[in-house]
C-alpha cells in the first residue's frame, strides 16, 4: 500500500522524497550482458514505456541524491519510524546493499535490533541461506544464525521493490528462522507487484512511485 | 535533481529514546554460539567460537593530535573511558579465519543486534560531531568498489596487499570548502579511509576527522593517514 493511500494523504514530505530521488537513464549501463541489465529491462519495459529511445534503456532510481537531502532522508526514516514505532517491532531486516541506507536509522528510532541480510560470502559467522529468481539465473541472500530469535516480529526494509524476489527471499529467510514478518517496506515502489499489492502474503509500505526522467535521454 | 548547497547545519540526534522496550532483550551471546537446528538447505559455512574474543582487546578511546582540545570529555588515557565503551567493545564477536586464514575478522552484527550498544555507539559519534559544523558525513563501503553509483562518479585507486583497489564518488555530491568527516568500522592499513580521503579532498572538502569504531593496532593504519585526526571508539590486536 502507497503511504499517501495510508494516512499520509497530502503530506507534503512526500513530494519532496519522491523529488530528491535522482533518476539515471541505461545505468547500469546499456549493453552489458548482465543478469541485472535484462532484470531491470524487462522491468521497465512493463511499466515505463515513455519514448523509443528508453524502450532498452533503464530508469535507475538512484536514492544518494535522497541522502544529500537531510530533510527529504530524515523525513523518509521518520516517516517509516512513526509508522512502526508502536507496533512491537523487534528486528529491522535491511536488504544489501541500500536496505543498509534506511534501515539502521530506523531500528535504532524505534529501539529494535538491525540485521543486515547479505550477497554471498559477505557474512563471517554461521549463516542461513535462501537462493531466489532473476531474470536470467539466480541470487543468494543470507542472515547470520542467531540473530534473530523465534517468535520475534520483524520488518524488512529496502530502497526498491521491482518484481520483488528479492523481498520475497528475505521474507523467506526470516521465517525459516521462525520471524514473523509483519511488513516490508520500500521508499519506491510500483502500485502492484506481479498482480499483488501483497508479497508472500505480507504486507508492502511504499512512499513513492518511481519517476521517469523528464526529458529522455 | 542534485541537491543545492548545504548549509552547514548541527544535527541533533534524530533519534528519540527508543519506546519502553523492556521486551526487547540483548541477544545473549551463548545463544550467538549455538547453531539452530539446520533447515534443508542451510549452507553453514563456519563453525565460530564460543568466545566472542580469542585475544583481549584493550579498550579505549583514543585521539590523536586534533585541534579539538576542548573534547577532554572523550578519553585520552586508559583512565578516563567512557562507560559505555566496555559494553560496545563486548558486543563486537570476533571470528577467526575470514575471509581468510591467519585473519581474526571484528564483527560488527552482534553490535546492530544489541540495540544499547548501537545506540551508545552512534551517540558517541554524534555527541562529538554535533556542534562541529560538519556538513558532509562520507561513509566508505567494504573493499572500495567501482562501477556501483549511477551516476557521473570521480575515483581514487588505492593499493592493496596484492593489487589495486578504486573507490568512487558521485560528481556533485560535495562542494568545495565543506567540513567532512569520514567514517568506516575499522581501520586496519588505513588504505582505504586514506583513499576516501583523498577523494574528498581532491574535490576541495575539509576532511575534519577520520572516526571508525575499531582500530587495529599494529598495521600502521594511523600513520598511514598522516597528520589527518583520527578518532576510534576500541582497539583490537
Amino acid at each position: 500500500m502507497f503511504a499517501a493511500e495510508n494516512g499520509l494523504k497530502s503530506d507534503p514530505r512526500l513530494q519532496g522524497i519522491s523529488e530528491a530521488i535522482r533518476v539515471v537513464p541505461h545505468f547500469p549501463k546499456q549493453g552489458l550482458n548482465s543478469s541485472l541489465v535484462f532484470f531491470f529491462g524487462v522491468w521497465l519495459f512493463n511499466y515505463f514505456c515513455c519514448c523509443g529511445c528508453c524502450l532498452t534503456g533503464i530508469m535507475f532510481q538512484d536514492i544518494t541524491t535522497l541522502l544529500l537531502d537531510h530533510k527529504a532522508f530524515k523525513d523518509t526514516v521518520d516517516i517509516f519510524v512513526d509508522r512502526y514505532r508502536g507496533m512491537n517491532i523487534s528486528v529491522v531486516a535491511g536488504v544489501e546493499a541500500r536496505g543498509f541506507v534506511f534501515g539502521p536509522a530506523i531500528a535504532l528510532a524505534i529501539g529494535a535490533k538491525f540485521v543486515p541480510l547479505r550477497k554471498p560470502r559477505k557474512l563471517p559467522g554461521e549463516v542461513i541461506s535462501e537462493a531466489y529468481e532473476l531474470e536470467y539465473g539466480t541470487d543468494c541472500l543470507e542472515i547470520h544464525v542467531g540473530a534473530v530469535q523465534s517468535g520475534e516480529r520483524a520488518i524488512v526494509i529496502d530502497d526498491l521493490v521491482a518484481t520483488g524476489g528479492t523481498l520475497s527471499a528475505a521474507i523467506r529467510l526470516l521465517e525459516r528462522v521462525g520471524a514473523e514478518v509483519i511488513e516490508c517496506a520500500c521508499v519506491i515502489g510500483v502500485r502492484e507487484v506481479k498482480g499483488q499489492c501483497r508479497l508472500n502474503g505480507k504486507p508492502l509500505y511504499i512512499l513513492v512511485e518511481p519517476r521517469q526522467i523528464d526529458n529522455c535521454c | 535533481m542534485m541537491r543545492g548547497s548545504l548549509l552547514p547545519r548541527c544535527s541533533n540526534s534524530i533519534f528519540p529514546p527508543p519506546p519502553n522496550s523492556n521486551r526487547l532483550q540483548p541477544p545473549s551471546l551463548k545463544r550467538l554460539s549455538a547453531p539452530t537446528a539446520a533447515s534443508s538447505g542451510a549452507q553453514s559455512r563456519l563453525t565460530f567460537s564460543q568466545n566472542y574474543r580469542t585475544a583481549p582487546n584493550r579498550l579505549r578511546c583514543s585521539v590523536s593530535e586534533s585541534q579539538w582540545k576542548q573534547d577532554r570529555e572523550m578519553a585520552t588515557g586508559d583512565e578516563q573511558q567512557d562507560p559505555r565503551i566496555a559494553g560496545i567493545s563486548s558486543a563486537i564477536r570476533v571470528i577467526p579465519n575470514f575471509p581468510k586464514p591467519g585473519i581474526m575478522f571484528q564483527d560488527i552484527t552482534t553490535m546492530l543486534l544489541d540495540t544499547k550498544a548501537f545506540k551508545d555507539t552512534i551517540d558517541l559519534f554524534v555527541e562529538r560531531y554535533r556542534d562541529k559544523n560538519i556538513s558532509v558525513v562520507a561513509g566508505v563501503e567494504a573493499r572500495g568498489k567501482p562501477n556501483k553509483l549511477p551516476g557521473e562518479v570521480i575515483s581514487e585507486e588505492y593499493s592493496l596487499e596484492y593489487g589495486t583497489d578504486k573507490m568512487e564518488m558521485h560528481v556533485g555530491a560535495v562542494e568545495a570548502g565543506e567540513r567532512a568527516l569520514v567514517i568506516d568500522d575499522l581501520i586496519a592499513t588505513g588504505g582505504t579511509l586514506c583513499a576516501a580521503v583523498k577523494l574528498l579532498e581532491r574535490v576541495g572538502v575539509n576532511v575534519v576527522e577520520c572516526a571508525c569504531v575499531i582500530e587495529l593496532l599494529g598495521l600502521k593504519g594511523r600513520e598511514r593517514l598522516g597528520d589527518r585526526p583520527l578518532f576510534v571508539l576500541v582497539n583490537a590486536t
